[in-house]
């Protein structure tokens, strides 16, 4: 029986505005699907997620694994013969998805417009300063050495973050169920099982793996993009990962064991900390280099991807720069500079359903999904 | 009446240097009258040729390069010119300095020269001078057809059977564009057409008319145009433009795409009157039509479908799309089997593209039904979408196919031809001969065709047809009143003559005629209309009794250049084959052959003729009862895709073949003796291997036992 499709001429205008515009150049010819590493004779993609947003599929085109199993090589936008930018087309896909299955709605929203930003700052900055102004804070810095849990306590921190972060989680579940549940919908099939997937997509996330696959595929001899976004993505995911070891073994340290920070600067965990620090800072810079640099290859950058990165980027240099002014000395400006930091924590942390963050939600859950239906993208090189 | 002959052997470009031309000089006397030496006549000594002909010099013979170069410079209008190849033919594409070389140059003289004794330059018949273009049909082709001949001088009289001009065109909304950036839609030029038309005291425009009669030829045809209801008027024309333009195809043939049983599925010409009054509604309930599916009906298979397909539709639905488009919230579906948008409408594509509501898709429509409130489902497969898709429409345009009016009786001229009433086509109904080599002609000649009854097509290109085919037709008055034949042997003046004694009035030539230049008479003998003859011989050819023949072109005239070649008795290794080729194609491939230096057996005697197709049974006899070990006939494609300039010859040549073999069959020849391949202009580098082919097959069959008989 043939499926019945809704033309939605207000989705495929919404992709068209996340920078996608020359998304109705593409003919069907195919070329970024004989060029796309994770294309295959039975998924020729991204050739008919083209079509698909062409025609205002929605469905099809967000209830779909390959969009998220794209790692934005943009080998398709150095091949496309009409320069419809398939990859500009797909990381659309990809920002319009996250706000499609957030939950609640309004926080994708609010993610992808830059008239919430005062808004999703000023959350975590009422919450921070409500606990200052119980405090006293507000009109008197603590006296004597720096130390951050003076002005902001670590409980206060702790139970703040853990509340929101739990919440947060909760949205971030729910988003990932109802992206499975649209990939069901559309593949007409129920009932797999994702759970004995799990240890093998986990190994292949730490491991890198299909990105390193996308990065291999040879194409052809035209330049594509792809030649640092393993090595450098590999770096930033170890070097969070590093960040929040830090943070965890800091927390460990207090309730465990009962450390007190500020912990010395040599001190193994303080070293993590930097050295993570570093190689986030390193790593974004690439990136960000890479999409000023070579827009055409690197892909779109709309809001949301300038957003992410230098939210990264600034909860990664204030970290860096309250744990100087504290060595500096700098009382008046290592307490503010410890505020600023929280919330950029708060943003990166707590928004991380609605924001690029999200990435690491729905592109794991792609990645189950094809692990346990064998249907999405089977690697040509197996 | 004696002739006076000239003999000129040429030594230039490489001809001296391959056979021995002194001995060959000699060879020529003394029929071949004063024999002159030089080594290159294309030169000064041209001067001796016209000197010659000035002191009565009545036939020239000229043995230097192929005739067809340097024509203006061995023109002599006071004599008849032969021109023998002993350049590209003998020189370039045989061995030098080798007897057989010798012999092959020798007996091409000899043929040259017999030719030559026999022939005389022609007299044209010049008594049909009427210059009025009359134009059929007052569409865009047939508008722009008028207004160039007239623009041109003519006098042009334009019939259109409605009571207004414009046609088709009239009724379209816009066109697609036609100037850069072709991404606006256009108005069309056919309103201000058909005011300047009807502004032109040299153009007589007849509203409410058709041709019911056309006789006569060129220069001078009688056509008789009937009213609505009043009398007929009998004019006298010159030559005619058809431009009748087409029809859609019946509407029965859509059914299964629901044409004539849902209300909201219509046709592109009808969508084209909705633009034009308005909005885009739904008929069944005047709601606008937000969901407007086109189908191009062009899958393989579909028997809506024609053979033909085009890129009208193609980019009729990419124009009506934006139709569609006027209102933001509409959108328009195209489905096709394949989009076609040749040159510079890529980039009209390409901008139609860009508009996100129109949303185009390979498909074949394999459903459709009506909703209960009007709306039409769809159901595609063959999408690009993965599987089979159903799509909730308001509005299906369907694009009906263009078939030409030739089909019906209404583009029928009434022609009072032996042949009959109707005009000839090509396989689907089209006024049309050839489409590349001779676009506008039809077959018959004086006629030219313009506009969508020739081909599928377009505004923009009707306008183009209906230009060229005015200059044809001027071009025709020009040449008939000159006497001289239209193409492809233009500025021919030669025509055939019938000696009326002899004739059987069996009618085979009246018959066999490509272009229906034949009549009979009442005592059913053939009478010639000398400007519907393209000249190319085939009643020559077909005339059982040999009694039709041109000034300068004869069975009587080719029978004795067969028996001018030497024919060596005894010797096995040098068998002589004779060579029919025709010169539109087979003879320059030969040519070309040569200028490339490709070598072929210098056993073969070609003998150029007009067209296959006039290539009389007769010589053929006489060549292998003359000792011809073979005969070659070198044509081109017969059949649908034919290549002959005269539409028939190499068909007839096949034909013709039935009675060779028959007297192979009686004189005890192999029939393998004789055989037609096929040739193209363009295939000089198949010539060696053809012909060696040949020659080893006729070694292989035996030296011919008539020789010496």
């Amino acid at each position: 029986m043939a499926t019945l499709i809704e033309p939605d001429l207000g989705f495929k205008r919404a992709i068209i505005g996340l920078d996608a515009h020359d998304l109705t150049a593409c003919y069907q010819c195919g070329t970024c699907s004989a060029v796309c590493p994770i294309s295959s004779a039975g998924n020729p993609f991204p050739r008919k997620e083209m079509v698909w947003v062409q025609w205002g599929l929605k469905d099809r085109a967000l209830g779909n694994a390959s969009i998220w199993m794209c790692h934005q090589c943009g080998t398709c936008n150095s091949y496309c013969p009409r320069d419809a930018q398939p990859a500009n087309v797909m990381a659309a896909l990809r920002d319009y998805s996250i706000g499609h299955y957030a939950v609640p709605r309004f926080m994708g929203r609010a993610l992808n417009d830059p008239k919430y930003l005062p808004l999703l700052f000023g959350i975590p900055a009422v919450i921070f300063l409500a606990i200052l102004g119980w405090l006293g804070h507000l009109t008197s810095l603590p006296e004597g050495r720096i130390v951050f849990s003076k002005f902001l306590p670590i409980m206060a921190i702790e139970v703040t973050f853990t509340l929101a972060i739990g919440l947060s989680m909760i949205g971030a579940v729910m988003g990932g169920v109802r992206y499975w549940r649209a990939m069901s919908a559309q593949s007409g099939s129920n009932g797999h099982d994702p759970r004995q997937h799990v240890i093998a997509t986990v190994f292949d996330i730490l491991r890198h793996r299909k990105f390193r696959e996308c990065n291999e595929e040879p194409a052809g001899t035209r330049k594509t993009y792809k030649g640092h976004l393993h090595a450098t993505h590999l770096l930033i995911f170890y070097g969070f990962l590093g960040l929040v070891a830090t943070t965890t073994s800091v927390g460990v340290g207090i309730y465990a064991f009962g450390y007190l920070t500020p912990w010395p600067f040599w001190h193994p965990v303080k070293i993590l900390g930097n050295v993570s620090g570093a190689a986030v800072i390193i790593a974004l810079c690439v990136f960000l280099w890479r999409r000023i640099a070579d827009s055409t290859r690197a892909g779109k950058s709309t809001y949301s991807d300038w957003l992410f990165l230098t939210i990264l980027l600034l909860t990664t240099l204030t970290g860096f720069f309250s744990q100087w002014v504290r060595l500096a000395d700098l009382r008046t400006l290592a307490y503010p500079m410890y505020f600023v930091h929280l919330l950029f924590i708060f943003f990166l942390l707590v928004y991380i359903p609605y924001s690029k963050f999200a990435h690491l939600v729905y592109r794991t859950v792609a990645m189950l999904w094809s692990a346990s239906t064998r249907t999405e993208p089977a690697l040509r090189r197996g | 009446m004696g002739k006076k002959l000239g003999t000129y052997v040429c030594s230039g470009c490489g001809i001296g240097a391959a056979v021995d031309v002194e001995k060959l000089s000699a060879a020529a006397s003394p029929r071949g009258g004063v024999v002159r030496r030089s080594a290159a006549f294309c030169l000064e000594d041209a001067q001796l040729i016209a000197a010659d002909v000035e002191q009565g010099v009545d036939s020239v013979v000229v043995a230097a390069c192929s005739g067809r170069v340097n024509r203006d410079v061995f023109r002599f209008p006071a004599a008849f010119v032969e021109r023998v190849n002993l350049r590209e033919q003998v020189a370039w594409s045989h061995p030098p300095n080798h007897d057989e070389t010798q012999a092959l140059a020798e007996d091409y003289l000899q043929m040259g020269i017999v030719r030559a004794q026999k022939a005389s330059p022609p007299s044209p018949y010049t008594e049909a001078n009427e210059r009025t273009v009359l134009v059929v049909g007052g569409g865009a082709a047939g508008i722009t057809a008028a207004l160039s001949a007239a623009r041109s001088g003519a006098p042009v009289v334009l019939v259109e059977k409605e009571t207004a001009l414009g046609g088709y065109a009239r009724r379209l909304h816009r066109q697609y564009p036609t100037r850069p950036p072709y991404a606006a839609l256009e108005e069309t030029d056919v309103a201000a057409k058909i005011r300047e038309v009807q502004s032109l005291p040299s153009v007589g425009v007849m509203l409410g008319s058709r041709v019911v009669s056309v006789s006569g030829q060129p220069g001078n045809f009688t056509v008789t145009i009937a009213g609505e209801g009043s009398a007929s008027a009998e004019i006298t024309v010159g030559a005619i433009v058809l431009a009748t333009g087409w029809r859609p195809e019946p509407t029965d043939k859509y059914e299964r795409y629901g044409l004539g049983l849902h209300k909201n599925v219509v046709t592109s010409m009808d969508l084209e009157a909705m633009a034009a009054r308005g909005a885009i509604t739904r008929p069944s309930d005047g709601r606008p039509a937000n969901r407007v599916a086109f189908l191009l009906c062009d899958g393989q298979g579909d028997d809506a479908h024609l053979p033909y397909g085009g890129n009208v539709t193609s980019l009729v639905a990419l124009k009506q799309a934006l139709y569609v488009r006027q209102r933001t919230e509409a959108s328009a579906y195209i489905f096709y089997g394949d989009m076609q948008t040749p040159g510079q409408h890529e980039y009209f594509y390409r901008s139609v593209q860009t508009d996100p509501g129109v949303m185009l898709s390979q498909g074949q429509v394999r459903g459709l039904s009506e909703e209960r409130d009007g709306s039409l489902v769809l159901e595609v497969s063959d999408t690009l979408m993965g599987g089979d898709i159903r799509l909730v429409v308001d509005l299906v345009v369907l694009s009906t196919g263009m078939v030409p009016s030739t089909v019906e009786s209404e583009g029928a001229l009434g022609l009072q031809y032996l042949q009959g009433q109707n005009l000839p086509t090509t396989k689907f109904g089209f006024a049309d001969s050839h489409f590349i080599c001779f676009p506008y002609e039809t077959r018959r000649t004086g006629i030219y065709s313009a506009g969508t009854v020739r081909q599928a097509m377009d505004l923009t290109m009707a306008e183009r047809d209906g230009r060229a085919a005015a200059l044809k037709a001027i071009q025709s008055i020009e040449k008939s009143s000159a006497g001289q034949a239209v193409h492809p042997r233009v500025g021919d003046l030669s025509y055939p003559g019938f000696f009326m004694q002899k004739c059987t009035s069996c009618g085979r030539c009246t018959q066999e005629c490509p272009f229906g230049a034949l009549e009979l008479n009442e005592k059913k003998n053939p009478v010639l209309n000398t400007n519907r003859c393209r000249r190319c011989g085939i009643c020559m050819g077909a005339c059982p009794v040999q009694i039709i023949s041109f000034n300068d072109y004869s069975v009587d005239m080719l029978s004795s250049m067969i028996k001018a070649v030497e024919i060596p008795e005894d010797d096995e290794d040098k068998p002589r084959i004779l060579v029919f080729a025709c010169e539109n194609d087979a003879y320059p491939a030969l040519d070309m052959a040569g200028i490339q230096r490709l070598q072929y057996p210098a056993s073969v005697r070609v003998i150029p003729v007009r067209c296959l197709g006039s290539v009389n049974s007769i010589l053929i006899a006489d060549a292998v009862s003359r000792g011809f070990d073979g005969v070659a006939l070198l044509g081109c494609r017969p059949g649908e895709d034919y290549q002959c300039h005269f539409i028939r010859g190499s068909e007839l040549i096949e034909t013709r073949m039935e009675n060779v073999r028959e007297t192979l069959g009686r004189l005890a020849l192999e029939p393998e003796r004789v055989q037609v391949m096929e040739v193209a202009i363009s295939e000089a580098d198949r010539l060696p291997a053809l012909l060696t082919q040949f020659v080893d097959v006729i070694k292989a069959v035996g030296p011919n036992p008539m020789k010496g008989f």
